[in-house]
């Protein structure tokens, strides 16, 4: 059965080849990066190309989790000078600005020495990552010394301006309340939120207010009847099944994340974990919706 | 003369005995070391095995914590009686460390095994490890590990990603082995590797420092002869095997294998595995898991199942690279045939058509040869792919729009 479908599905394209082959035209323009010159430094090697199959050759394991970002194709450059230094630039290329904020997200720490380079940039002893709409770029060094900082922003800075795509942040992250925000602890994910596959992508970010940390969430859905799927999902998991669930709040005694609270309205659901505070729940809750509304009427 | 139809069983002789080695292993009535573990007031019986020399004895699936940062997974994995988690350094920079380190605090230091692992950098081209792989920079490694995790010691600690012999048995981070394990900041010291993997096992045992392996196996890979060969010589020699890459192969095979739990039980039919870390990531991945370390004996709708994957994976390239330099004109075989792999396998003909493009080939693709030097070590006829796909850089991109 299965040889079969395979047998049609290869005549299929063949024929779609057949028939286009016979047709001229001009290829495709697709954007190219081209590794900036930089003063005192030479490239040493070939550009390295890397696509989602062959991702696992240069990070091994790791390439699953940039997977999971939809991540299209990586570039890295070498550079080095004749003080026996060395500078080498990953960048790589998602699908959209969010899932690139995504994988830079899973990446970043919030405690980090933040720079204006890109969307954002860090930097610590040898590395610095930024993020720019849909690149990802990390950047390290060996043997700089005491120029280290200075010579991979001189870099980063060359980059960001060859790949011209300043980008921002996703702008649903305004929504999230301010007070208690853990600064740069935001998070896309991609997939699984809260390893149920039934509840796709989230963003996230972490709390801290009178030593008690929690997490708020938000989960864009697809439409309205994507979150009433969800919801009607994850009550069924939490042993509340619900035929036909309405917009509002919900109280869920998740047997593995503990108690969730969360809002569904229109294409939106959000919520807050490990807090275990009622009133604050609440509280936080209706924080969120004023700042949904704010955002939306400011779109 | 009409062409010649393989039929399925010749097809199947073709590709997976091609491959070497018998693909199921004879079932072995070895006596199965079954523990009852409690949880959540449900009682389950997993199958054990001990960890080589190291005498650790754990159930046949552990977890992988690569691709989650659900701490609640983790918990759950191990509330399910799971007992080693599986990280490294290098996941979410140190995040993952942090997570787990978090996720720990509280739990009897005897009742979780934890393996972790770092290496250093090496040159992308040769595999081998650059000036900087110095024992001073590992031994740095293992503190920062150490501080991630909020712990004094860890169970075992690997000297990771390793491609070469000379880079196994690189003497810096010998050295720096011996040294964590003389201080007491890992029990055991063991060795991880995701290619040329053969190689790398046999350096290992010949090392006579690590004492567990932890390597890419699964039942797509077309060298899984020489792997298990490896696997075998190790653990007579005592090391522990830990597999890894047993559903997805690193994302180097195709198509995706839908029965998870079958391609589990693929690698623990060889009983020198000790047991496997999946990186799951929802809690329906788990119970699958689960389900396997209870019973992990292949049934004969999961040989077919794997029998059927296997047999399609030889349809396309298995990235072997034996090619490389035996085309008289130099062209980018591997990659043509990724872009083969993209057409008639993922039926993306975008992706085929911007891979296409973007090597520069010359106007004139395997037309100028009599014949083609090229041997490819599955068969393929590459000069009749090559020219198939090539056709693509006449298609307007439009007409896939």
């Amino acid at each position: 059965m299965q040889k079969r479908c395979l047998v049609k599905g290869l005549l299929c394209v063949s024929l779609i080849l057949g028939f286009v082959g016979l047709q001229r035209a001009s290829h495709s323009q697709e954007k190219t990066f081209t590794f900036p010159e930089v003063v005192g430094w030479r490239q040493s090697g070939e550009v390295q190309t890397f696509k989602p199959e062959t991702l696992f050759e240069y990070i091994n394991g790791g390439a699953d989790l940039y997977l999971a970002y939809d991540f299209q194709e990586l570039k890295v450059g070498e550079y080095s000078n004749e003080k026996k230094a060395s500078v080498t630039i990953e960048l790589y290329h998602h699908k959209t600005p969010t899932l690139a904020f995504g994988i830079y997200s899973q990446e970043r720490l919030p405690g980090a020495n933040f720079l204006d380079i890109g969307t954002q940039a860090y930097i610590e002893a040898n590395v610095l990552n930024f993020l720019a709409g849909s690149y990802y770029v990390k950047i390290s060094s060996f043997n700089t010394g005491p120029d280290d900082r200075e010579i991979l922003t001189a870099f980063a800075k060359k980059v960001s301006a060859a790949l011209g795509e300043k980008g921002a942040l996703p702008s649903i992250l305004s929504s999230f309340p301010e007070e208690g925000k853990k600064k740069n602890s935001e998070k896309f994910i991609s997939k699984n939120f809260l390893s149920y596959s039934f509840l796709h992508s989230a963003y996230t970010a972490d709390y801290e207010l009178s030593g008690k940390k929690f997490k708020l969430f938000i989960i864009e859905g697809l439409g309205r009847d994507d979150c009433r799927v969800m919801i009607q999902k994850y009550l069924q998991q939490t042993g509340r099944p619900v035929k036909d669930p309405v917009e509002g709040r919900y109280m869920l005694s998740d047997p593995y994340n503990g108690k969730v609270d969360l809002h569904w309205n229109g294409k939106n659901i959000w919520g807050i974990l490990n807090e275990s505070d009622t009133s604050l729940r609440s509280k936080y809750l209706d924080l969120f919706e004023a700042g949904l509304k704010k955002k939306i009427s400011s779109d | 003369m009409g062409k010649k139809v393989i039929g399925r069983r010749d097809f199947m002789k073709s590709t997976l005995a091609g491959f070497g080695g018998y693909f199921f292993l004879p079932r072995i009535d070895m006596k199965q070391e079954f523990r009852v573990v409690e949880a959540k007031g449900k009682e389950r019986k997993f199958v054990y095995r001990t960890l080589g020399k190291t005498g650790i004895k754990l159930p046949v699936i552990s977890m992988g914590v690569m691709n989650t940062d659900n701490y609640n997974l983790v918990r759950a994995a191990l509330d399910s009686g799971m007992v080693m988690l599986d990280t490294a350094q290098t996941y979410r920079r140190g995040q993952s460390e942090g997570m787990l380190g978090e996720m720990l605090k509280g739990r009897p230091r005897d009742s979780y095994v934890l393996a972790t692992k770092a290496h250093l950098p090496s040159d992308q081209k040769t595999g081998l490890y650059t000036e900087e792989a110095t024992e001073d920079a590992f031994l740095k490694k293992v503190d920062t590990s150490l501080k991630n995790l909020g712990l004094d010691y860890v169970d075992i600690y690997y000297h990771h990603s390793v491609a070469k012999r000379e880079s196994a048995l690189h003497e810096p981070i010998l050295k720096a082995l011996e040294k964590v394990k003389k201080e007491g900041k890992a029990r055991f010291v063991g060795i991880t590797t995701h290619i040329n993997e053969p190689e790398v096992i046999h350096a290992a045992v010949d090392s006579k420092i690590y004492e567990v392996v932890l390597t890419s196996y699964n039942f797509q890979q077309k060298h899984y002869a020489e792997v298990r060969s490896a696997i075998a010589r190790a653990a007579g020699a005592g090391l522990g095997i830990v597999g890894m890459k047993a559903i997805r192969g690193g994302n180097r095979q195709t198509p995706t294998v839908k029965n998870t739990g079958a391609a589990l039980k693929w690698v623990l039919q060889d009983p020198n595995v000790s047991t496997i870390v999946p990186g799951f990531t929802t809690f329906e991945e788990m119970d699958v898991d689960i389900a396997v370390a209870e019973n992990p004996l292949l049934t004969n709708p999961e040989k077919n199942d794997l029998e059927t994957v296997a047999s399609a994976s030889g349809l396309y390239c298995q990235g072997c690279r034996q090619c490389l330099g035996q085309c008289l004109e130099h062209l980018p075989i591997p990659d043509l045939m990724r872009a083969y792999m993209y057409t008639y396998g993922y039926r993306n003909l975008v992706h085929a058509q911007d891979l296409v493009l973007s090597l520069n080939l010359p106007q004139s693709v395997c037309e100028d040869c009599t014949s083609c030097p090229v041997k490819c070590s599955i068969g393929f006829d590459i000069s009749s792919k090559i020219r198939d796909v090539v056709r693509l850089r006449e298609v307007p991109t439009e007409f896939f729009g």
